[in-house]
This record gives structure tokens, C-alpha cells and sequence, in this order.
């Protein structure tokens, strides 16, 4: 890890409570903190040049029965990157906005509500439908969402008549 | 009297081919596309005007509307949300009209054959009347296509309204239950 | 004046990809506005879950329509980050060279593209036809003029054909003559100027809050936050590129910088063919059959510097042949949607297609 990875991982987990600390390359480094301190410590990195929030994604870990919020923050000026990553509940996925930090995150919060049923508080926007239209079944990102199974329900396939494998012998 | 009818029907028949024949002539020779792209394939169709392929030595040029033009160009695979709007720009369009479909995915899924959001069998819901292989089809493949269609409008064979509008309702029973609601009452999703 | 809902449809001759923009206006003004997107959505992240690691490589060129390549060098990136491979030295050149195409490409497409809204047409088929002939060279070295499945892990696929190299500098010598025609037909036009000069802008403290990328940060911050300079990846530190910067971001400006970006782009591409040493172009790294490899655990993200800004995947990794969550970072994301949300009100619907343009909205990338 490079400097400027290093002294901002300490500051962080000087101030508040870090689950763990893993360094990913040489300018990028995840940190997993607890839901509660989210907003505080995305508040502090923030504030010493973390300006922009390159995305905010979701990983589904069925096996633990979490969700994984991930937020991707970059530094323009030092040119690195930090992965600041929290877990919630997977039958119950709540989680408080973070739009009065940063105000972009507002349609990533739309669209990992879309694909994962990640309920924000605060971002009322959040409950309307942005990429899928009618949509009837479970959030289809999640694991337990099979889309083999949707597609040749809904949409039906070709059914070839000749049986092709039998000209291929030479015959 | 019964011979001279009959001499005027078969006279007036024989002329009616006629004037199809000239008129089907005319309509292959200037067909105009609509400019919809709905798809991946849509990028080679810049090159496909350009004057290396030079699509306008065919007759064929972009049109904005559909109630003007002859030929709708599915470039690609189709999701769900577009064929609602695929289908509402095709039945607007005046017959007679024809349609293309580009690329592997149209036929049975292409990549996206497990995708919860992509159909896989564009006959299922519009009649299409030919088919342009490729992922994605060169420029040379599409002007190929084009001229098949060429050929099909002088030959007759390329007669896709005219099964949809015989077939009306099996068409519309395969729309229903795959789309669900055709035309969504709250477009604005407010 | 009453207030009448629109929209700038999915069909429409002015519309860049296909999404929709749904607008209540009042007169000629927009008053709000959203953008509809979904239209191109086929659920990539999904399919990817389905496909192995050799397999993806594939079919992820498709997620980015104009400009495919950012999408194969994340990748292969991000899986040489957890498997530990080196690259070949030749093969970063190599990566070099066939991103800085892909990017000249892209923004030859997007310069005359701005030619359909204001009508002038001449400037997008002149724009097109020279996209042709890097589309050829292409084909010669990667057997595909559009998806190439070329960038892989560990490298690139094959070596480059012989006597590629003076096809290259022929092509780009070419061009270089012929970007001053380009400017005086588009940037010293009275009407472009008229159309573009003072409109569309976009403040400094929009790009902090919508979190904007690319050309338009670096022409309203007037800070040089190229990714290829901030955080060097294949070999940009070697070589010497200009990044031009300015405080005062309207359409004009952002127009400008890609032309002004393409003579750069030509500058490393030359120094690139001249620098290149010989050696290797793959290192396979994981063993086993292809359709067998299982990368190692780990969560890494990867970004780099496409022709609209930053680019990125996020790949999750539990030892698997297939990958457990690629999420994919577009770089349009941020304005096309927040921003036609908040920024396009107050504009002329004539401006709307101009506004897409002007911003570098690509559809395909934010409905993955």
C-alpha cells in the first residue's frame, strides 16, 4: 500500500470502530465498518479529499443471509481509491440514504433498491420503477432468482425440427 | 352478355396485376427505414449509409416517422420494455411494410438466451421477413440483406403484413403473455 | 401557459441510443424532466453469474456500444489483480495502442455527432467514414470490426500482423492533416458557435454533486483528473500526452476538447509504435483448461479512462469458475440520469439532444 493509502487507513481506524482493514493493490484499500458508523466515517474520508462516490453497489452473500453494501470513493488529488463496505440483514434490508453527503448516490440507491430490495430511508424516490417495467417476481439480482427458469417461462424458444446431429455423421 | 362480363372481370383482373407489378417495382426500388435503433447492430448502420456501402445506391434512405416509412429495422436483440414500443411504432406504420431483423438474437435468444429481459423468438411477436446473420452483421452482410428484401418485395415472398393482419389474433395472444400490458397506462411511472 | 407532457421517444432521429426522456413543457421550455432508461436493459450483470471467467470474455464487449475495449481491460485487469499475473511487457504496449483506436474511434463519433441535432450533416458522415477506416485497421488486427475479444487475462490474444505498423501511422498521418478541415467546418461555423457558445453549462459545483467524469470535470474544474495521469495503468507514465484543461465548461468548450483530445491521442499512438519492445504478449497464469480456471478470493475494482470518463467494474470473487457480482460503473451514469433530472429543465427542447451530446450520454452503459 502506498502512503497516502496508509496514513488514511490509520486516521480512520484511529477515530472509529473498524471491522477489518484489507488492502486490495498498491493505491486501493477495503475497509468494513459497522452500519451504524457509515455515515460518519463516509462524512470524515469525505472531508480529507475522498470527494467523489464512483458507485454504490451490492453483493448478496446468501450463504451468511447478508446483504453487502459496497461504496467506491476516489481521491482526483492523490489519485487512490478506498472500498468502504458494510453488511445488513438479508430478510430485512433497511438502510439510511447517504444523499446529504453525497448527493450523486441518489439513483445508485434507486437502482440497487430495483435489483436487490435494499429499502433507504430518506430517499423517497427509491419505491419507483427506473429499469424494469411490471416487474413480478422477486428483485432478480438476488441469488435465489433464476433466470433461466423466467426467460423459458415468459419468452418461448425455438424448436428445431431437423435433427442436425444426424447430418454431421456423413450420412 | 355472360362472356362479355366475364371478358371485363378477367380484363380488369389482368390489369389490377398489372398495375401491382409496376407498383411493387416503385416500392422496392425507394424504400424508406424508419430511424429507430433498438439494439447493439444499430452502430454499423452509420457505415452502411456512408459512401463505402452506400445504402442510397439501393433506393433506401431514413425516414423519422412511422407513418411514413416502408421498412422497420430491428437491430438486434429486443427487450422487453422496447418491443412494447417496437410494437406500437410497427402497427402504426402503413402497409404495406416490411421488416428486418439483424443478428443472432432475434432468432432464438443469441447471448442472451437465459436473460429474465430479452425475448427470444422475434416471430413469436411480429411477422419478420428477413433474417441477417452476424454478431454483429458486417456492413457488406447488411447491404446483402437489404437486397434480399429487394428481391422478396418483387417476388411476393416478402408478405409479412399480410400475415399479420391474418394471424391477428394468435400474434397478439403470444404479445399478452409474454408482455403482459401492451400499452402501460402510466408511461410517466408517476 | 398550460403544460403539456412530451416525450423525446425512443423513436426520434435526434436521440442518441435508445432511451427516452419524458418532459413537461411549457411553450418551447422544459419545465421538468426525466430520463427513461431500461430500454436497453438485458439483466449483463445476471448473465454473467451464468457464464465462466473465459466465457464472459465474450460477451462483455457488448455492454459499451461505441467504444468496447474499456470493458475487456477492466476486466482482465481486475482478475490479474486477484490471480497475481504478471503481463507481458510488450502486451501492455500492445493494450495501449488498441485502447487509444478504440478511443479516437469513439470520440470521431461523438465530434460528429454533434452534427445531427444543429444539422450539419456533413460533419457526421465525414466523421463516420473515417471511424470506417479505424474499423479496418481493426479488422486486421483483431478479426472483428466492432466487439473484439481481443484485451484478455494475462495479455492479449495474438500478436500484431506484420507491416500493421505503417497502415497505423499511414492512417493516422492522414487524419492529422485533415483535423484542421474538421475544425473550420464545425468550430469556427457561425451557426455551431451560435448554437453552442454560452449554452449548456456545466459549473464546477454540479461535476462535485452529480459527481461527473471525463471532459466535463476537467473543462469546468480546470484540474487535469485524467485517470491516465492521476493513477497510472499499462504503461501511460511512459509516455508524454497533454491533457487540456479549462475553467469555463459550455457546449463550445466540451466540443472543442474532443478535437483538441484527438490531436493527443495521435501524439501517444505515435510514440507508443516507436516504443514498443518485443518479447511475449500473453502469460497464462492460471492452469488447467480455460473453461476450468478458478480465480482466486477477493473483492477489486478497476477503473480507467474511457472517451466519456471514468469507467469501472467491481468483480467479487468466492473461488468459483464463474464470477459471483460484476458490478458495472458506466461513465454516463451520473449525468444522464441526476443530471437531465436537474439540470436539463430551463433548456429548449431543440437543446435537449444537444444536451445529451454535449455531455457524452451513452445508453447502453447505464442500463447494462
Amino acid at each position: 500500500m502506498n502512503k497516502h493509502i496508509e496514513s488514511i487507513t490509520q486516521a480512520v481506524q484511529a477515530k472509529f470502530s473498524v471491522v477489518a482493514v484489507t488492502p486490495v493493490r498498491d493505491d486501493q484499500a477495503a475497509l468494513d465498518v459497522k452500519p451504524g458508523e457509515l455515515h460518519a466515517v463516509l462524512s470524515f474520508v469525505k472531508a480529507q479529499g475522498f470527494r467523489q462516490l464512483s458507485m454504490l453497489t451490492c453483493v448478496d452473500w446468501i450463504q451468511d443471509g447478508e446483504f453487502q453494501l459496497v461504496y467506491l470513493l476516489f481521491d482526483w488529488d492523490k489519485g487512490v481509491r478506498l472500498q468502504v463496505r458494510t453488511r445488513i440483514d438479508r430478510k430485512h434490508p433497511t438502510f439510511t440514504t447517504v444523499t446529504n453527503i453525497y448527493p450523486g448516490v441518489q439513483y445508485y440507491e434507486r437502482d440497487v433498491h430495483e435489483f436487490f430490495g435494499v429499502e433507504f430511508e430518506g430517499n423517497e424516490m427509491s419505491f419507483k420503477q427506473l429499469f424494469l417495467e411490471n416487474w413480478d417476481d422477486i428483485p432478480p439480482m438476488r441469488k435465489d432468482f433464476n433466470s433461466k427458469a423466467y426467460s423459458d417461462k415468459k419468452f418461448p424458444v425455438r424448436e428445431y425440427h431437423k435433427d442436425f446431429s444426424k447430418e454431421g455423421d456423413g450420412k | 352478355m355472360s362472356e362479355t362480363m366475364d371478358m371485363i372481370v378477367e380484363k380488369d383482373k389482368k390489369l389490377k396485376e398489372g398495375w401491382e407489378g409496376i407498383s411493387r417495382f416503385f416500392r422496392a426500388n425507394s424504400l424508406w427505414m424508419l430511424m429507430y435503433c433498438t439494439g447493439c447492430c444499430a452502430i454499423e448502420l452509420p457505415q452502411a449509409m456512408t459512401s463505402r456501402y452506400d445504402m442510397e445506391r439501393l433506393g433506401m434512405g431514413p425516414m423519422a416517422t412511422p407513418r411514413q416509412a416502408d421498412v422497420l429495422l430491428v437491430t438486434g436483440y429486443l427487450s422487453v420494455k422496447t418491443l412494447r414500443r417496437v410494437i406500437y411504432a410497427y402497427e402504426q406504420m402503413s402497409t404495406p411494410k416490411y421488416l428486418v431483423a439483424f443478428g443472432p438474437c432475434p432468432i432464438n435468444g443469441g447471448i442472451y438466451y437465459d436473460a429474465y429481459a430479452v425475448i427470444n423468438r422475434l416471430d413469436q411477436y411480429l411477422p419478420v421477413d428477413v433474417y441477417i446473420a452476424g454478431c454483429m452483421p458486417k456492413p457488406e452482410a447488411v447491404m446483402n440483406g437489404f437486397q434480399d428484401l429487394i428481391d422478396g418485395i418483387k417476388n411476393k415472398t416478402a408478405d409479412g403484413w399480410k400475415r399479420y393482419r391474418d394471424n391477428y389474433e394468435w400474434y397478439k395472444k403470444n404479445q399478452v403473455e409474454s408482455l403482459g400490458e401492451l400499452r402501460i397506462k402510466d408511461e410517466f411511472h408517476e | 401557459m398550460k403544460q403539456v407532457k412530451l416525450f423525446l421517444g425512443p423513436q426520434h432521429p435526434g436521440m442518441h441510443g435508445n432511451s427516452s426522456i419524458h418532459m413537461y413543457v411549457e411553450g418551447d421550455i422544459i419545465k421538468r424532466s426525466y430520463l427513461l432508461p431500461g430500454m436497453l436493459h438485458r439483466g449483463f450483470e445476471k448473465t454473467m453469474e451464468n457464464r465462466t471467467w473465459m466465457n464472459n470474455i465474450g460477451i462483455i464487449p457488448r455492454i459499451c456500444v461505441p467504444e468496447p475495449d474499456p470493458n475487456e481491460m477492466v476486466f482482465a485487469s481486475n482478475v490479474e489483480t486477484l490471480a497475481n499475473i504478471e503481463v507481458p511487457e510488450r502486451a501492455h504496449w500492445i493494450r495501449m495502442l488498441i485502447l487509444e483506436l478504440a478511443r479516437l474511434a469513439a470520440h470521431l463519433m461523438a465530434f460528429g455527432g454533434c452534427g445531427g441535432p444543429t444539422g450539419l450533416y456533413t460533419a457526421m458522415y465525414w466523421a463516420q467514414a473515417d471511424r470506417d477506416g479505424i474499423l479496418t485497421l481493426f479488422e486486421e488486427i483483431t478479426g472483428q470490426r466492432i466487439y473484439h475479444m481481443y484485451i484478455v487475462i494475462g495479455g492479449v490474444r495474438k500478436d500484431l500482423p506484420k507491416g500493421i505498423e505503417k497502415k497505423i501511422l499511414a492512417y493516422v498521418d492522414d487524419l492529422e492533416r485533415r483535423l484542421p478541415d474538421y475544425e473550420d467546418l464545425l468550430l469556427n461555423n457561425p451557426t455551431i458557435i451560435a448554437r453552442t457558445k454560452d449554452q449548456i453549462m456545466l459549473p464546477a459545483e454540479v461535476v462535485w454533486e452529480l459527481g461527473v467524469t471525463g471532459i466535463g470535470m476537467r473543462s469546468s474544474t480546470g484540474k487535469a483528473y485524467d485517470i491516465r495521469k492521476v493513477a497510472p495503468y499499462a504503461r501511460y507514465d511512459k509516455v508524454e500526452f497533454d491533457v487540456p484543461t479549462a475553467n469555463y465548461s459550455d457546449a463550445y468548450t466540451r466540443i472543442r476538447f474532443k478535437w483538441l483530445e484527438m490531436h493527443q491521442i495521435i501524439r501517444i499512438i505515435r510514440q507508443v509504435l516507436v516504443m514498443m519492445p518485443e518479447g511475449k504478449v500473453r502469460e497464462k497464469g492460471l492452469d488447467g483448461n480455460a473453461l476450468r480456471w478458478q480465480v482466486p478470493k477477493g473483492q477489486v475494482y478497476t477503473a480507467i479512462e474511457s472517451s466519456r470518463g471514468e469507467f469501472g467494474y467491481y468483480t467479487v470473487s468466492d473461488g468459483g469458475i464463474n464470477p459471483y457480482r460484476v458490478a458495472v460503473r458506466g461513465a454516463s451514469f451520473p449525468q444522464g440520469l441526476l443530471g437531465v433530472e436537474r439540470y436539463l429543465p430551463g433548456h429548449r427542447i431543440d437543446d435537449a439532444a444537444l444536451w445529451f451530446d454535449t455531455m457524452g450520454i451513452c445508453s447502453p452503459e447505464i442500463d447494462r
